[in-house]
């Protein structure tokens, strides 16, 4: 665990020397930033606590999780804590790296923060023992007051936290019990909401810096494509216009302000190199990848388990499907964006939207040429993340830009470079099988996945051939459905176009695939989808809770309004099992979802109403990617470029109904954000199909007619 | 050139294109970052504020068009607006970015219409996008502040 001494090794690169100055010492010992008792917890002296927090808030409400499990444990109202995102430090990473992602946020991250907290709490209360004069087995810590219980003299903390930042870290603190813990399960208002309910400067597209200057990006719309050359003459006219930079990747238009760079932008003449993918089409993507599911070589193993030739040579019927699921967007309300200050020291600050800041300051870095310890990254609230700011594909041009001109810059990107630059969700195809016994029942199960791979696509390192994308086949090559043989594979079918973890990853095209093709054989078999993944399911009494819940707070094979239908999915992913059960019509010819009911396990909660709040998200979200969205490719570029052409659902177009019921099963906790969307494409297309009686095998459903 | 601008009550100043979007007036020239810039051509709603009244995407109104006119913001709320406490009550928001625009069309559907429907509520918020997907929450918020704006004496 946490030590003094991993605090100061971390504390170089603290965020706190923008309130308190850090020593230049830093052996001068456990003082050197007065306040703190550990790399977390920064104590005021009128007793206010701010958590400098592991995680990015992106608005899944991980800071007010973090402020609750502190709250709680170190015994202070609630009200008296505020959160920040950390600079990057050894306390605050993950596997060696800082970031937010994975669904983490709280079920990594409850233990460590609970036992930091605790040791900050009893060397306090010893202090404030030493100080009344009383042991420290005498008094407790309550509403951010050392009480010695039986004279109730009482010191705040705020008070003592000097005298116990002198004092050692106990090894193993006791936890408290959970009758002491006042918020944590309970109803708690979210830390963030206030001030963006009032619309204070909370963004990194709020940031201002003295002598700042603007600066709107222009990039290559074609994957890849590098600049050739841009012609500065073509901006002059454009007033408010200071300067225009090459930038990796394109140019940048320097400006006074953000409509003079918009501007100089669009008036920009800039040319890229030609790249061997000009060509490009979404047409000719799918054809390679369905190719991918006829071609036995190269198909990676990925599950093995029983003998599937076996099965299927026995079989008294083999029921076969293709499924089809396009590129996807993250497209976060805010477009990219970052402020660089670069100081007379040469310390880079930076302020940015992101999700992982050892990766974006180390690119900070290299761009600047300066060791990652002279970038202070200083992570905003992001507006919206959903995996997008994951990457540091942004970070570089605007540290070159701010070299440039030597001024503070806001660099920018335009909304169509935030469609044109995504780095999306894989388009993937899919191939399944099932083989039926006799009696209707799965016998065996056979899945190939064929598509390019998003690891490759977003890790530094690669994913060398012959290696396995896990999230290519993620949730089907861990499904808890157990026939007698199920086999998975995946081939791999590159493509230029870039990829990142899109909010639940794999889990979002592979649920829909395997709970769609769960609902096929279904009705080939003439059962009930809910009854057979009963029966796949029979060996799992945690997963059958889970389909039952949600099962009969959906009234499942109840009566239903005339035109209604109901469709199922279960799909784990992150740790969670989500069951989710979607009403739906047609409504002048085009699906509507009346009512959507999840259950989600997730083991146990901090935060209940944040729970609720992303299974909420998460199931609009999901139906706004199975309503209407795909990225298509032509020419070589994405060919949405903004929300007229790219639909985000709207509200008319929302679930009437969204009822959450957690399952507090007691297992390890599990994720949040992301499990509750991948059971909701699945759940539509399941229900438009038993309204309709046609299967649905490619996604958005814009695509398709209903009669 | 010079124009003045009536924001949030106060007459303000600003040398300034006259065919520049309102939305980078106020962001860039006058502080108030409250509206946001989410597409620039009107098709998300996160620059949403009031023009006289009405709900105006920011990003594609002109400032020659808004001379002279009642432009308010949600800075001009001052924060205890009903809304805005309804939207704290029903904890609306999850990253934040578009509800000031909801925010700020909510104000106007509210005052252009007290009592909405259910389905009036879905469709005056029609405009504004919000990824996260606070949808369900903004319609109850909406819900709310009607109720707590509505005069007592009634019913």
């Amino acid at each position: 665990m946490l030590t003094r001494r991993d605090f100061m090794l971390g504390s170089g690169a603290l965020a706190v020397a923008v309130s308190l100055p850090l020593r230049a010492d830093a052996a001068t010992g456990a003082q050197a930033i007065p306040g703190f008792l550990n790399a977390y917890l920064e104590i005021s002296p009128d007793g206010r606590v701010r958590l400098h927090s592991p995680t990015t808030e992106m608005g899944q409400g991980t800071h007010t999780g973090h402020a609750v499990i502190i709250a709680d444990e170190l015994g202070v109202d609630i009200e008296r804590v505020s959160v920040v995102t950390a600079e990057p430090a050894d306390p605050f990473r993950r596997n060696g790296s800082m970031g937010s992602g994975g669904s983490w946020g709280v079920r990594y991250w409850y233990e460590p923060l609970r036992k930091a907290t605790a040791q900050a709490r009893e060397v306090l209360i010893a202090a404030g023992a030493t100080q009344m004069g009383v042991a420290a087995d005498q008094c407790r810590l309550k509403r951010g007051e050392v009480v010695h219980v039986a004279s109730n003299r009482r010191l705040g903390i705020g008070s003592l936290t000097a005298a116990a930042a002198a004092l050692p870290l106990p090894e193993n603190p006791p936890l408290r019990p959970k009758s002491e813990l006042r918020y944590t399960g309970r109803k708690v208002p979210r830390v963030d909401l206030a001030a963006k309910v009032r619309g204070e400067p909370v963004f990194a597209s709020d940031i201002e810096r003295p002598g700042m200057v603007y600066a709107c990006a222009v990039l290559s719309p074609v994957f890849g494509a590098e600049l050739d050359g841009f012609e500065r003459d073509s901006v002059k006219s454009v007033a408010g216009v200071l300067d225009v930079v090459a930038i990796p990747g394109g140019a940048a238009v320097i400006a006074a302000h953000s409509w003079a760079a918009l501007q100089g932008a669009e008036a920009l003449k800039i040319r890229f190199k030609p790249t061997p993918h000009d060509g490009l089409d979404s047409a000719t993507i799918s054809r390679q990848m369905r190719a991918g599911l006829d071609a036995d070589a190269g198909a990676i193993e990925a599950r093995k388990d029983g003998d599937w030739d076996a099965v299927a040579k026995s079989a008294s019927r083999i029921v076969r499907a293709d499924y089809e699921a396009p590129y996807l967007s993250h497209a976060p309300m805010e477009p990219w964006n970052c402020t660089v200050e670069i100081d007379a020291g040469g310390v880079v600050h930076i302020w940015a939207p992101v999700q992982t800041q050892d990766r974006n300051r180390n690119a900070a870095a290299t761009a600047a040429g300066v060791p990652p310890e002279k970038v202070r990254l200083h992570t905003t609230l992001l507006g919206g993340g959903f995996g997008r700011r994951l990457g540091s594909d942004g970070i570089a041009a605007a540290v070159v830009a701010a070299q440039a001109v030597k001024k503070p810059v806001k660099f920018f990107w335009r909304r169509e470079d935030e469609f044109g630059q995504g780095w999306y969700r894989p388009a993937q195809v899919a191939r399944l099988e099932a083989a039926l016994d006799a009696e209707g029942r799965v016998a065996g199960l056979r899945v190939r996945t064929a598509g390019p791979s998003m690891s490759n696509s977003f890790s530094p390192q690669g994913l060398p051939a012959g290696q396995l994308d896990g999230s290519s086949v993620q949730t089907i090559r861990e499904s808890r459905y157990k026939p007698a043989a199920f086999h998975v594979e995946w081939v791999r079918v590159d493509q230029p176009v870039t990829m990142a973890p899109w909010r639940a990853v794999g889990a979002t095209q592979n649920g829909f695939f395997m709970e769609c093709f769960i609902d096929e054989v279904a009705r080939a078999a003439k059962r009930d989808p809910y009854q057979l993944r009963r029966e796949l399911l029979a060996h799992d009494a945690r997963a059958l809770n889970v389909i039952d819940t949600v099962a009969k707070a959906a009234g499942w094979g109840g009566p239903l309004p005339g035109g209604h239908a109901l469709g199922m999915a279960f799909v784990e992913s992150y740790g969670s099992l989500c069951a989710e059960v979607a009403e739906v019509s047609l409504r002048d010819g085009r699906p509507f979802v009346h009512r959507v009911v999840c259950a989600l396990d997730c083991g146990s909660i901090v935060l209940p109403d944040g729970v609720r709040s992303q299974v909420e998200g998460g199931i609009v979200q999901g139906l706004s990617a199975a309503m209407g969205e795909a990225v298509g490719i032509a020419e070589g570029r994405a060919v949405e470029r903004n929300f007229d052409t790219y639909p985000l659902l709207r509200i008319t177009q929302s679930p009437e109904h969204i009822e959450t019921i957690i399952i507090e099963s007691g297992e390890a906790m599990g994720g949040v954000g992301e499990p509750p969307l991948p059971p909701l494409a699945p759940a539509v297309v399941n229900a438009l199909a038993a309204l309709t009686g046609k299967p649905i095998r490619e996604l958005p459903l814009s695509r398709h007619t209903f009669a | 050139m010079q124009i003045t601008l009536k924001v949030n009550g106060e007459a303000r100043s600003i040398d300034a294109d006259p065919d520049m979007p309102l939305l980078w007036a106020l962001r860039d020239f006058l502080g108030l970052k409250g509206a946001k810039y989410g597409c620039g051509i009107g098709a998300c709603g996160a620059c949403t504020v009031q023009v006289n009244g009405r709900a105006m995407r920011a990003c594609v109104v002109p400032l020659k068009s808004v001379v002279g006119l009642e432009i308010r913001s949600i800075e001009g709320l001052g924060g205890g607006h009903p809304v805005q406490l309804a939207w704290l009550e029903e904890q609306v928001p999850q990253c934040g970015y578009c509800q000031t625009g909801q925010i700020m069309q909510a104000v106007a559907l509210l005052e252009a219409n007290p009592r909405p429907t259910a389905q009036q509520i879905r469709d005056g918020m029609n405009g504004v996008l919000c990824r996260c997907g606070t949808y369900p929450r903004i319609e109850a918020a909406v819900q709310r502040a009607a109720q707590s704006m509505a005069p007592k004496s009634e019913g």
